[in-house]
């Protein structure tokens, strides 16, 4: 008896092994390089915040100096840091909010006008265009002479630069190719939640007397509250790590004007525009132990905020 | 015991002979060595002038080469002489030990330095005071100028003694009379500010930034009368100097001498099709005309070397009038200035023909472009994010020094 049971259970654990390391094989080509490319580096990125290391074989301790180094006379206005944690924030801050209108407004409209699909495709469409391309573009639409100037000129404004070019409308710049380009992305996330909405609780309304606003804010965006949530969790990391659009429209300038926390980052390791190699690789880490935190923090946060008004049928 | 002693020295001799008639194979790090046709160049006309020794091109990636090449020396790498591409680097290599300095051999051989523009000197040593290095290549910014526009508003063509005050009265004028472009700034900082260091004294890292207001003046000047681009123009429309010059609607461009090559490739495959030329550029009252600015390449020699002599004859001959020649018969602006090697210029394919260009070939002295140091990079930082707004024109040309100044302050040493 007992040694039957004692057999079957190296059995059972025999296949248990085998059917682990199946498992794990599977998991081994996602998780190897999860490890190399992500893991490894994020590691390697904490202990460097800690050293003085320009690359070569000199690698020092250097305690809490990089941290002291980039708080050293911190200023919203003046520092580095400051002016790159002011510009990230304000750039969040208006994009992930406009992104979010514009998303709902455009799923509500496509979600049952004719021909939706193929205006969905073409509001898809910048997400998956070269980000390259569209930045150029954009960076000639918001010229001195180009076509949003013209048009602002005529209604009034007084246009007299490029936007790139002006220290208050550089950021906009960006903000405006940040929503454009995102909104097709997150009406996606929008037109699959509005399909998950009951169609009785619309027609319970209806019976109830409510009218078409009423119907939009005490079923439609209730229902949409785990989308809302869910949608801008995933902006507001990725807008804190915003450097693609900077680099390629206006390279952190007019001066610090669009200076953002992932190209002062990018600029203390490996140069800015025009400039050689300043391999400050400890300093760098020190930074994005900055930028990790702050993301922790917001999203925290953001967790901690959940049940109070997200709303889960 | 004489025999005895003549026959030891006689073997001695041999030896020695033997030695010297060995083979000795020198490896040399450097960038980019198959797509940069100067280092087949280099090593041909070394060996057929030093049959005893052979050149051996170790190829390093070029964007990791400082780092490379910081390894291998700092590991005792065999390697006998490593390019300079970076002159911080060669400050930290000789501060180690790891490259040798040449004095010595200068003296030895009563080296001539004073054929380099001055760019010699970029390569001593701030600690010891030593020469760790020779340069080899050196880019120095000249003026393109299209002869068509000049023809067609009827002004003469540039002199390599011109001051500024000229340039912008010339290109002020052409602009009028033909209704195109009468000067080109690309948006680099250089382009504009650091003509403010061709006396040779002024750099753009010592924390005194007055001397370029008289360029930003001058720059704010020509572009409010439309004689040039505008800064905000270019830089959002990211049109790039090689495209815009071989436009043909712009008649001078302040630009680096690698612009050359480029210039007559465009003419020979149909891209541009203007007479052009070069001018030295512009010098302002009290700097020697012919100044200018420019990054030089040199050679060091590694303290691993085990040729050590064979080194020197190859550092010396690649920057010597004959390995200038060598280099510059590629398209390549060679260290060494003499009228032989300008010849050897001049004569190049595509090349213009005249006086005044053949003359630009021989600057009086180049200053660094930037200076090497602690602090040059977050001063670099803060003079191009400053200037940014001097040329977007979001301060005043004032505001924007004083801020510059402030800034760099707490860098400069």
């Amino acid at each position: 008896m007992t040694s039957t049971q004692s057999e079957s259970r190296r059995k059972m654990s025999a296949l248990e092994k085998r059917n682990t390391l199946i498992a794990y094989s599977f998991l081994a080509p996602n998780f190897i390089g999860f490890v190399i490319f992500t893991l490894v580096p994020v590691v390697f990125s904490f202990v460097l915040a800690f050293m003085n290391w320009s690359g070569g074989q000199n690698i020092t301790f250097a305690g809490l100096d990089n941290f002291r180094l980039i708080f050293k006379d911190f200023s919203f206005a003046k520092s580095n840091l400051g002016i790159a944690l002011k510009n990230t924030v304000f750039y969040t801050a208006m994009t992930v909010p406009l992104t979010l209108v514009f998303a709902l407004g455009l799923a509500l409209i496509l979600n049952k006008v004719r021909g939706a699909g193929f205006f969905r495709a073409v509001i898809f469409f910048p997400y998956v265009a070269s980000l390259v391309a569209i930045c150029v573009c954009w960076n000639f639409l918001l010229m001195k002479n180009g076509p949003v100037n013209q048009i602002l000129n005529a209604v009034g404004f007084n246009m007299k630069k490029s936007w790139t070019s002006s220290r208050d409308l550089a950021i906009w710049a960006i903000i405006i190719v940040s929503v454009w380009r995102n909104a097709g992305y997150y009406m996606v996330m929008y037109l699959a939640g509005l399909q998950g909405v009951p169609a009785e609780l619309y027609e319970a309304a209806t019976m109830d007397g409510a009218n078409g606003w009423q119907k939009f804010t005490k079923v439609t965006l209730p229902m949409l509250t785990p989308t809302t949530f869910f949608c801008s969790i995933m902006m507001v990391i990725s807008c804190f790590k915003i450097y693609d659009v900077v680099a390629i429209m206006t390279q952190g300038g007019p001066g610090r004007s669009t200076k953002m926390l992932v190209t002062y980052i990018f600029e203390l390791s490996f140069g800015g525009e025009n400039i050689a190699t300043s391999a400050q690789y400890g300093v760098a880490s020190a930074v994005s132990m900055v930028l990790l935190a702050i993301v922790l923090i917001v999203t925290f946060v953001q967790f901690r905020g959940e049940k109070k008004w997200v709303n889960y049928m | 015991m004489k025999k005895l002693f003549a026959l030891l020295l006689a073997v001695l001799m041999v030896a020695c002979m033997a030695t010297a008639m060995a083979e000795t194979t020198l490896k040399v790090a450097g960038w980019d060595i198959t797509t940069t046709p100067y280092y087949e160049a280099i090593k041909n006309g070394f060996e057929a002038a030093n049959p005893d020794i052979k050149v051996e091109w170790v190829d390093l990636a070029s964007q990791d080469y400082n780092i490379k090449a910081s390894t291998m020396l700092a590991g005792g790498d065999t390697t006998d002489l490593y390019c300079v591409k970076e002159l911080s680097d060669m400050q930290n290599w000789s501060k180690e030990g790891l490259i040798v300095p040449m004095n010595d051999m200068i003296a030895a051989e009563g080296y001539d330095l004073t054929k380099y523009a001055g760019m010699d000197a970029c390569y001593v040593s701030t600690a010891d005071g030593q020469q760790y290095a020779l340069p080899f290549r050196a880019d120095y910014w000249v003026m393109f100028y299209n002869k068509d526009l000049f023809d067609k508003a009827g002004v003469a063509y540039p002199t390599n003694d011109w001051t500024w005050d000229q340039y912008a009265a010339m290109a002020t004028e052409i602009a009028e009379k033909t209704g195109e472009y009468g000067t080109h700034y690309h948006t680099w900082l250089s382009a504009v500010a650091n003509w403010a260091v061709c006396d040779g004294v002024n750099t753009l890292a010592d924390g005194e930034y007055s001397d370029l207001k008289y360029f930003y003046e001058m720059y704010q000047q020509l572009e409010d009368e439309g004689v040039c681009m505008s800064y905000d123009e270019l830089k959002a429309s990211g049109l790039h100097y090689s495209g815009a010059f071989a436009q043909g609607n712009i008649a001078m461009m302040p630009m680096g001498y690698w612009y050359v090559s480029t210039l007559i490739g465009y003419i020979k495959d149909g891209t541009a099709s203007m007479n052009w030329g070069i001018a030295a550029v512009p010098h302002l009252d009290g700097v020697a005309a012919g100044s200018s600015f420019g990054s030089p390449t040199g050679i060091a020699i590694s303290a691993a070397s085990a040729n050590k002599d064979a080194a020197w004859k190859f550092a010396s001959w690649m920057c010597s009038e004959e390995g200038a020649k060598a280099i510059a018969e590629t398209g390549t602006r060679p260290a060494y200035v003499s009228e032989a090697v300008a010849s050897v210029m001049a004569a190049a394919e595509g090349f213009p023909t005249d006086e005044i260009s053949a003359g630009a070939l021989l600057p009086t002295a180049i200053s660094l472009e930037w200076p090497i140091g602690e602090g040059v990079n977050e001063i670099k930082t803060i003079v191009n994010e400053e200037h940014s707004l001097i040329m977007t024109r979001e301060v005043e040309i004032d505001e924007g020094i004083a801020s510059m100044q402030e800034r760099a302050a707490e860098y400069v040493k």
